[in-house]
């Protein structure tokens, strides 16, 4: 379809099996490592176990530790992964912007200050959790957003645009809210809340991003051929028989809903958003069809490590997540960078 | 004042009472933070998640059976210091659940809900509960949970003491230890009643400075219903500050305005920001031009207090006494 040499479907193919394979590999490395030590075989028999294959009797300690903290903490960093990793991709499409993120419509913003609400103002008076206020402030900003840019129809500048404008209203309440009626120790809260952190989520949480990323991805490959034909313009994507506005709408919408589900879990994490779309089309090429599922497996593994990272360099204390993506994550986009590089 | 005089004399007489407690009958069950807890029988091995439960533990002589603390924004008391050093302590920041685990307690106390609480990062009591491990949450930030506005941010009545007299006794009972629960309440209401008692009602009143990032930049003060108007009203005196919020930021045009009777320059053990010291705090209050104009620092009247006090725990009564002691040598000059 264009000039650019695409790598054969076997290549394809290759790619996923293999990120397949890394990312079992890196859940097996998260459910192994830990400030507990806990023998190897104990944690394949308390996996086991949880399987129904064995019935070995198992510390029940370590039992939980191995089931309901770390394999529930990875997997839910790698829906998460995935879930920002695909956002990204989409929005980078629609708008036709390469610095297009996860946040860029003002969910992460949004979520903020709704969960300033729900910590500082007390919003909901005990009974709204604070995910739940995130979600909510969460979608009060794309709301905005969508108000502005008009549901997307005023074109990619406008949507950033909007964008901006709403992150930068959202913070600015929510710094207003800490100011005026925080005191240091809510503050702190809230910056490692903001920072976000793998530290609260269980299964329940797992279960609720499985579903929507599940529905998310599938909704977005549905629209994959769609999302290559807007690489070439909205008009482009019109001849071509496609009703721009819908899809647009669709894919907002779905985006927006994947990323303030993520946010009001773990908080904002940036740079997966960012980065993975672009590292995986330097790979693969930009075919939605390959790239989004590429990109799922991609993010999912990153985040995995990541989060690894995040739980082992400080003894009995975690290092938000944020902080190891970008410093991690910034090494690996450099060398891809270098890499792919064009002869002048 | 009649009614200080009265609440002097009864809080005597209660401290005055012999500590006499029945032993624990266990299983104990308490309704703490909205949750039913059960204890089948005395912890042996508990972890004190966050500095003031921890504290507590250790006044009530239960360092044998801590396995573990961790969060403690300050250091220890002083008189505490050599029962804390045989206690692991996690991090002084917030710990893991696994590494929490892994010391595998059979009890865990927690001081905030962002140690142990539906929203928290750390653990849920939820993830206690599954391993039938009793957790128990200080039950003066969970008292104040369900009034709107009011999770930890501003107070519309004065604080005191009442529910870490709670917690003590709680927490004496938890470990089968009521006596030493009772003995020690009735010491820090003593300590209350001679506080109260030494101090006539007067129009004076305190400044309490926490900190501020850098020379000039709006100070972070103890509020007016906070620990801080606590130890103000036990001193005879009102928090010059008025507005309700814990922790209010206010620049030095309205503090100098206010022209409080004392300012008291609290010293922290951190050293995270510029004014963190009382001493950088004094040396800005005398020669600061505008700020060294005021009444209170032209005539002397700066006290030092340890900036823990401030927080609302059990800290906050050693805080009045090391400021009471300051006030009166400077009252007696």
């Amino acid at each position: 379809m264009t000039a650019r040499a695409m790598p054969g479907r076997g290549g394809f193919a290759a790619l996923l099996a293999i990120s397949a394979m890394a990312l079992t590999l890196a859940v097996a490395l998260a459910v192994s490592i830990g400030e507990m030590r806990i023998p190897l075989s104990t944690v394949a028999l308390s996996l086991t176990n949880h399987l129904g294959w064995t019935d070995a009797p198992i510390s029940r300690i370590q039992d939980s530790v191995i089931w309901d903290l770390r394999l529930s903490r990875a997997l839910v960093a790698a829906l998460c992964g995935a879930g920002l990793a695909i956002c990204g991709a989409i929005l980078q499409s629609l708008l036709r912007n390469t610095l297009a993120e996860p946040y860029v419509l003002g969910v992460s913003a949004g979520a903020s200050t709704g969960a300033v609400a729900v910590i500082i103002l007390g919003v909901g008076a005990g009974a709204v959790s604070l995910s739940a206020g995130a979600f909510a402030g969460a979608l009060a900003a794309f709301a905005f957003v969508a108000l502005l840019s008009d549901g997307g129809r005023g074109g990619p500048d406008r949507t950033i645009l909007a964008g901006v404008a709403a992150a930068q209203l959202f913070n600015a309440l929510t710094a207003y809210v800490v100011t005026t009626s925080g005191n240091a120790q809510q503050a702190r809260d809230v910056m490692f809340w903001l920072l976000g952190s793998f530290g609260g989520v269980r299964w329940p949480e797992f279960q609720l991003l499985a579903a929507v990323i599940v529905i998310g991805l599938a909704v977005c490959i549905w629209y994959a051929h769609a999302l290559d034909a807007f690489t070439f313009g909205d008009d482009a994507a019109a001849s071509m028989g496609i009703p721009v506005a819908r899809v647009r709408i669709v894919l907002f919408v779905t985006t927006a809903l994947i990323t303030a589900t993520i946010v009001s879990m773990v908080g904002s994490i940036g740079f997966v958003g960012l980065v993975v779309p672009h590292a995986v089309r330097f790979l693969i090429g930009p075919g939605h069809m390959r790239l989004l599922p590429a990109c799922a497996v991609v993010g999912a593994v990153f985040m995995v490590l990541a989060d690894i990272v995040s739980r082992s360099v400080m003894t009995q204390q975690t290092l938000p997540i944020g902080i190891v993506t970008a410093l991690v994550g910034v090494p690996c986009f450099s060398l891809i960078l270098y890499r792919a590089r064009r002869p002048a | 004042m009649h009614l200080r005089l009265i609440i002097t004399t009864l809080a005597g007489l209660a401290a005055a009472a012999p500590a006499l407690a029945e032993p624990t009958q266990y299983p104990l069950v308490l309704e703490n933070c909205g949750t039913t807890v059960t204890i089948d029988s005395a912890p042996q091995n508990a972890v004190a998640l966050g500095q003031n439960s921890a504290e507590i533990l250790l006044m009530l002589g239960l360092q044998d059976r801590m396995a573990a603390s961790a969060f403690w924004p300050t250091k220890v008391l002083p008189e505490l210091e050599e029962a804390n050093a045989g206690v692991e302590i996690l991090t002084v920041e917030q710990p893991t659940l696994e590494g929490i685990l892994a010391r595998e307690p059979d009890f865990v106390a927690a001081q905030l809900p962002l140690l142990l609480g539906e929203d928290s990062k750390v653990a849920k009591r939820a993830d206690f509960e599954d391993l039938d491990i009793p957790s128990y949450l200080s039950p003066g930030i969970c008292n104040t949970r369900d009034d709107a506005g009011d999770i930890y941010g501003s107070r519309d009545q004065l604080w005191n003491m009442d529910p870490l007299y709670q917690e003590i006794d709680e927490l004496s009972r938890i470990f089968d230890v009521a006596d030493r629960g009772q003995a020690l309440i009735a010491d820090f209401r003593q300590r209350e009643a001679d506080l109260l008692a030494r101090f006539e009602q007067g129009d004076s009143t305190f400044l309490f400075w926490f900190s501020s990032p850098s020379e000039g930049e709006d100070a972070y003060l103890g509020g007016k219903n906070g620990a801080s108007g606590f130890i103000a009203d036990l001193l005879g005196a009102r928090n010059a500050i008025t507005t309700e919020a814990e922790w209010p930021t206010v620049g030095w045009e309205g503090i100098i305005s206010a022209d409080p009777t004392y300012i008291v320059a609290a010293s922290l053990d951190r050293d995270r920001w510029t004014l963190d010291r009382a001493e950088a705090k004094i040396a800005f209050l005398t020669t600061d031009p505008s700020v060294s104009q005021m009444a209170a620092v032209q005539e002397g009247r700066i006290l030092t207090m340890n900036g823990a006090a401030m927080n609302p725990t059990i800290r906050t009564l050693y805080g009045a006494e090391e400021l009471a002691d300051q006030l009166q040598a400077m009252r007696a000059e």
